[in-house]
């Protein structure tokens, strides 16, 4: 309810008479600010309609992802050697894309809870180096952690951890530790220690008051997080592709990049619309679980899927 | 509210704690320290070795024995390929997955260098490999290839051009570690419909600095492909050549090229973009322009692909190796040998990827005939006396390599 | 972050006492007692994990830059004692910055060029939107923000490939310009305004949410306070709006050009070497015969330049809260 008496009411006074069509639109006086809403749309318009297009083109037809020839589910299932379905490496590589994924989040979002619960309460020196190195590590471009990592497993730890799989999910890890720890941070701010001091009081012990008290609090966060660190797992081509050892280690992502470059068939464009679906699935799953753990307290998980 | 800020900082507090982190590493370095120093650059090998050339053929030393014939084939085995992209029929991989009981898994690479990096550095574990022959010395040297069973590959005497195996070629007389894989030139690939063959002909390697076609001129993305070419528009002999002038020559070329030109460094610019008419010009090896007929819009025909190549061009052959380390070595033997059967390398080539394999039951003059390869298209194809006339790519020697090197850093960096 | 005095003050108070009573972590006074080790032993994994993978790989990368190479294949051979590091082939790099023929020379000057302009862009489109959902939006606000988060969950990825695909010759945006008349461009043969806009369609998310975070809380009474005050509604934007948004504006600068710096696949995607960036170089060094060290050199550069912008950030975020606390 922000925008109340400086901008326009809710109700028109009736004496002004309402005028319709664009030249009221353009002459209303109580019209929102047209330039700024021209651009909003237009920018979200011009955000979205690409992606759209894309998605548009897996079902072209013909060969080409940038002149329409016709519908067909050529791409998704019936070339027999280049379509989605029946390539036998698009198939390995989405296969990889959810390994890598799911492995992630399960490393990373309790790692980077603990972290954050930790660094959030502990006094010390170390405490604020590592919270530095995981700010570092959330603004560091991606390409030099890649090359780092990359030079550590191909010089230092060559024969003990060749690149692969697991490379992959170490360097993933490590990526997406930080967004876990942040947004879990904001939300451990926001909560503050009386809750968990209020049950101390009563008589809990701090191993109880974390788990009855705390965990429940944080968990849209935690929800919230697991769920960005997929998606950013399954999007993720940068770190992948420097880690990635034989064909198989390849997930979507870098089979999408290495087409791009090339002459990437509208499978490709099929390949990045089940990243796309499977992404938003994850998203919608994550946001309804932790609506309904947060039970009716909507403003933290709303706050913390947008908040970031 | 917070009670604190996550980021209160000070430079000093950053200061601090970044030498506070650099403390803990040199810790770490004592660990390390009982490795030794890394020694001076190169006692070992790169002095002793002649670089092959085709009137210094070279036999290489065998780094271990190869494996008995008698070793049975993996069963159920996935076969780890590491090869250029589209360069194999997927058709024939499942024919050879259907012929044997197993999986191929196909892991490619952008270009020669980047191939051989990550086969060097273990990054990639394959059980077959698809080297050019500037490499395959090194490979040896360096124990990352292993010599080849011969009783396993029967086609190889049987069906394959008798240079390759007797004497042999000349960077692997006796074929120690190699058979080759496709032969080819590199010429000049064109659209018939913007250039007419005439022009193509009078122009020759100039059709990079044709004006008509400008912005829409592709070059190979590969540094020996890319200046060896350049060296020799600037009427050099020697296509691996040292002279300092000559690579800064052909490097200014082909900033030219690209600068003025508006051409583009990609390595599919000829199967790929020149058959949807992105490109006009574009620098092809001979299977690449045989090949793009597979990629042509529906409705276009083949008359658009034109082919030029001078009397005296680059010529060469690819080559397949199985790497010491392959987990399938058997397998792999099977695979070589599977890629020189004449009827299968014959639709490898006829069926998909258009390069010539160098087959002796393969007759070059009828290849036009049968429709392999569209009549205009006729310098595309490869005989056994080109090899003895055209200049043939070999190593060089390293410090060679950094003025190449070097120069192909510069275009990269977009001059 | 600004907040009405509404009596903090015994809030704060009470939180400082008992912050006393967790560090000393001895006392029973109130039953708030956690052993000394509790609280790190939760963060000991992320600590432990951070100095693997992240510190340690940057060890390697010294080591690298500053070691030498195999003679055969030519790859890196890193030298792990800092003692016995050598610096020449690391000062060749950075002679490749200014020393002729200064091969990094224009890469990095079109690195600087597109993260300046690319984050300029961003802030002036993303600004006036941000602006818009938080303070104008109404009842379509919540569609808006669906529609201003979506491109997070969609791949940067997915999105520039969209993009490649309607810049092609024979793609929509050329098809559009047809029909006003106007001949096909080839967007993709290395323009540096096709790699910026790309940089800019990439990255806008970034900077329109936590922008509109900060709008959105500004209060009502701020702005009120001002025209109370007699100020029209463009000084009351520069005056109040403005300056209470700054640390978000820093803060999407900083989420926005860092990354920019190391951004080289918007390139390969929609330019060509003729508008590579200094990432482009890391990249093309990293597989090339003899150039790994310099590609471990580089990748120091970028560092350098990432960090000092982010201790700036840090510094004016640390003056803004010690300002408003």
């Amino acid at each position: 309810m922000s925008d109340t008496a400086i901008t326009a009411p809710t109700t028109r006074p009736s004496r002004v008479a309402t005028r319709r069509g664009v030249f009221g639109w353009v002459r209303d006086p109580w019209r929102k600010p047209r330039f700024l809403q021209t651009l909003t749309w237009g920018y979200l318009a011009w955000s979205i309609l690409p992606v759209l297009i894309a998605i548009m083109f897996s079902f072209n037809a013909g060969r080409s992802r940038s002149t329409w020839q016709g519908f067909s589910f050529r791409w998704w299932y019936q070339d027999e050697f280049d379509s989605l379905w029946r390539d036998q490496d698009l198939r390995r590589a989405m296969v990889q894309t959810f390994r890598l994924a799911i492995a992630t989040v399960v490393l990373a979002v309790p790692i980077g809870t603990a972290f954050a619960i930790g660094i959030d309460r502990w006094r010390g020196r170390i405490s604020r180096t590592a919270n530095f190195a995981m700010l570092l590590q959330f603004v560091v471009p991606e390409l030099i952690l890649s090359i780092a990592l990359f030079l550590l497993f191909n010089k230092v730890l060559k024969d003990l951890f060749p690149l692969g799989t697991y490379a992959q999910i170490v360097g993933l890890t490590t990526f997406q530790l930080s967004y876990s720890v942040i947004i879990v941070r904001a939300r451990l701010l926001s909560i503050g220690p009386e809750y968990e001091e209020a049950a101390m009081d009563l008589g809990a012990t701090p191993g109880q008051a974390l788990r009855r008290v705390l965990m429940p609090l944080l968990m849209p966060a935690v929800l919230a997080s697991a769920a960005l660190v997929f998606a950013d797992a399954v999007d993720n081509f940068v770190t992948v592709r420097y880690l990635s050892g034989p064909a198989s280690s390849e997930p979507l992502s870098v089979k999408i990049y290495t087409a791009a470059r090339q002459s990437p068939a509208p499978s490709i464009n099929a390949a990045a619309t089940v990243m796309l679906v499977s992404t938003l699935f994850m998203i919608a799953i994550g946001w309804f679980l932790s609506r309904r753990v947060s039970k009716g307290d909507t403003s933290g998980a709303d706050a913390v899927f947008t908040g970031l | 509210m917070p009670r604190r800020h996550p980021l209160e900082f000070s430079r000093r507090d950053f200061l601090r704690r970044a030498g506070g982190a650099a403390v803990a590493v040199p810790s770490l370095a004592a660990i390390l320290a009982a490795c030794g120093k890394p020694d001076e650059p190169g006692q070992t090998g790169s002095q002793a070795r002649t670089l092959a050339r085709p009137d210094k053929p070279v036999t290489l030393e065998l780094n271990g024995d190869p494996i008995g014939a008698d070793t049975p084939i993996e069963e159920g085995a996935t076969l780890q390929v590491y090869n250029w992209s589209a360069y194999m029929y997927k058709k024939v991989l499942k024919n050879f997955e259907d012929k044997f009981g197993v999986t191929v898994e196909w892991t490619t690479f952008n270009n020669m260098e980047e191939g051989i990096q990550k086969l060097a550095a273990g990054q990639v574990d394959a059980d077959v490999f698809f080297p050019t022959t500037d490499y395959i010395s090194r490979l040896a040297q360096q124990d990352l290839i292993q010599p080849l069973q011969h009783a396993l590959i029967p086609n190889m005497e049987a069906n394959v051009w008798e240079s390759f195996w007797n004497p042999g070629p000349f960077y692997d007389t006796g074929w120690r570690y190699t058979v080759p894989y496709t032969i080819y030139t590199t010429g000049v690939a064109y659209r018939r419909d913007h250039i007419s063959d005439s022009e193509a002909d009078a122009q020759g390697y100039e059709l990079f600095f044709n004006q008509g076609a400008a912005g829409k001129i592709s070059y190979y993305d590969s540094y020996r492909d890319a200046l060896g070419m350049m060296l020799l528009r600037n009427g050099v002999t020697d296509p691996n050549s040292g002279d300092p002038a000559a690579i800064t020559a052909a490097k200014d070329a082909i900033l030219e090229m690209l600068n003025t030109y508006g051409a583009r460094l990609t390595i599919n610019g000829t199967y790929a973009k020149l058959p949807e008419d992105e490109y006009w010009v574009s620098q092809s090896w001979s299977g690449d322009i045989v090949g793009a007929k597979w990629y042509l819009p529906k409705g276009t025909s083949t008359d658009v692909l034109g082919f030029w190549y001078p009397e005296k061009g680059l010529i060469g052959n690819d080559t397949i190796v199985i790497p010491k380390n392959a987990k399938n070595p058997r397998l792999a033997h099977e695979f070589l040998n599977f890629f020189l059967d004449e009827e299968q390398g014959y639709v490898n080539f006829a069926d998909w990827n258009g390069y010539q394999p160098p087959f002796t039951t393969i007759d070059p003059s009828a290849l036009i005939d049968d429709g392999v390869v569209p009549e205009q298209l006729d310098r595309a194809v490869v005989t056994e006396d080109m090899f003895t006339t055209a200049y043939i790519q070999g190593e060089l020697e390293p410090d060679i390599d950094d003025l190449w090197l070097a120069a192909w850093n510069e275009i990269q960096a977009g001059g | 972050m600004a907040e009405a005095p509404t009596g903090n003050e015994v809030t704060r108070r009470r939180r400082s006492r008992s912050d006393r009573r967790r560090s000393t972590a001895t006392t029973r006074e109130t039953g708030v007692w956690y052993p000394k080790a509790y609280w790190p032993s939760f963060a000991a994994p992320g600590v432990l994990w951070l100095a693997v993978w992240f510190l340690l790989p940057f060890y390697v990368v010294l080591s690298v830059a500053f070691g030498s190479v195999d003679p055969a294949f030519r790859l890196a051979e890193p030298t792990f004692q800092f003692w016995w590091w050598d610096f020449s082939t690391f000062q060749e790099t950075l002679e490749g910055f200014y020393v002729a023929p200064a091969i990094y020379q224009d890469p990095a000057i079109r690195t600087l060029t597109y993260v300046i302009v690319a984050s300029t862009v961003c802030l002036m489109v993303g600004y006036p939107i941000a602006y818009f959902t938080a303070r104008h939006a109404g009842r379509w606000r919540s569609l808006i923000l669906v529609l201003l988060v979506a491109p997070f969950w969609i791949s940067y990825l997915m999105r520039v490939y969209a993009w490649q695909s309607l810049l092609q010759p024979d793609g929509y945006i050329n098809d559009i310009l047809g029909v006003v008349g106007v001949e096909p461009i080839l967007w993709l043969s290395g323009k540096q305004f096709t790699v910026i806009l790309g940089l800019v369609y990439g990255y806008i998310p970034f900077m329109i949410l936590p922008l509109y975070a900060s709008l959105d809380r500004i209060q009502q009474s701020h702005l009120e306070a001002g025209r109370d005050l007699g100020a029209g509604p463009a000084r009351t934007f520069l005056r109040v709006t403005l300056p209470l948004s700054k640390q978000a504006i820093l803060a999407g600068l900083v989420i926005v050009a860092l990354p920019m710096f190391g951004d080289y696949y918007t390139n390969d995607l929609l330019g060509s070497d003729a508008t590579s960036t200094l990432g482009n170089m890391v990249d093309n060094a990293i597989v090339q015969a003899g150039q790994q060290p310099a590609a471990g050199g580089l990748a120091i550069v970028l560092m350098v330049l990432v960090l000092i912008p982010m201790l700036y950030y840090m510094r004016e975020t640390r003056r803004a809260i010690s300002r408003t606390s």
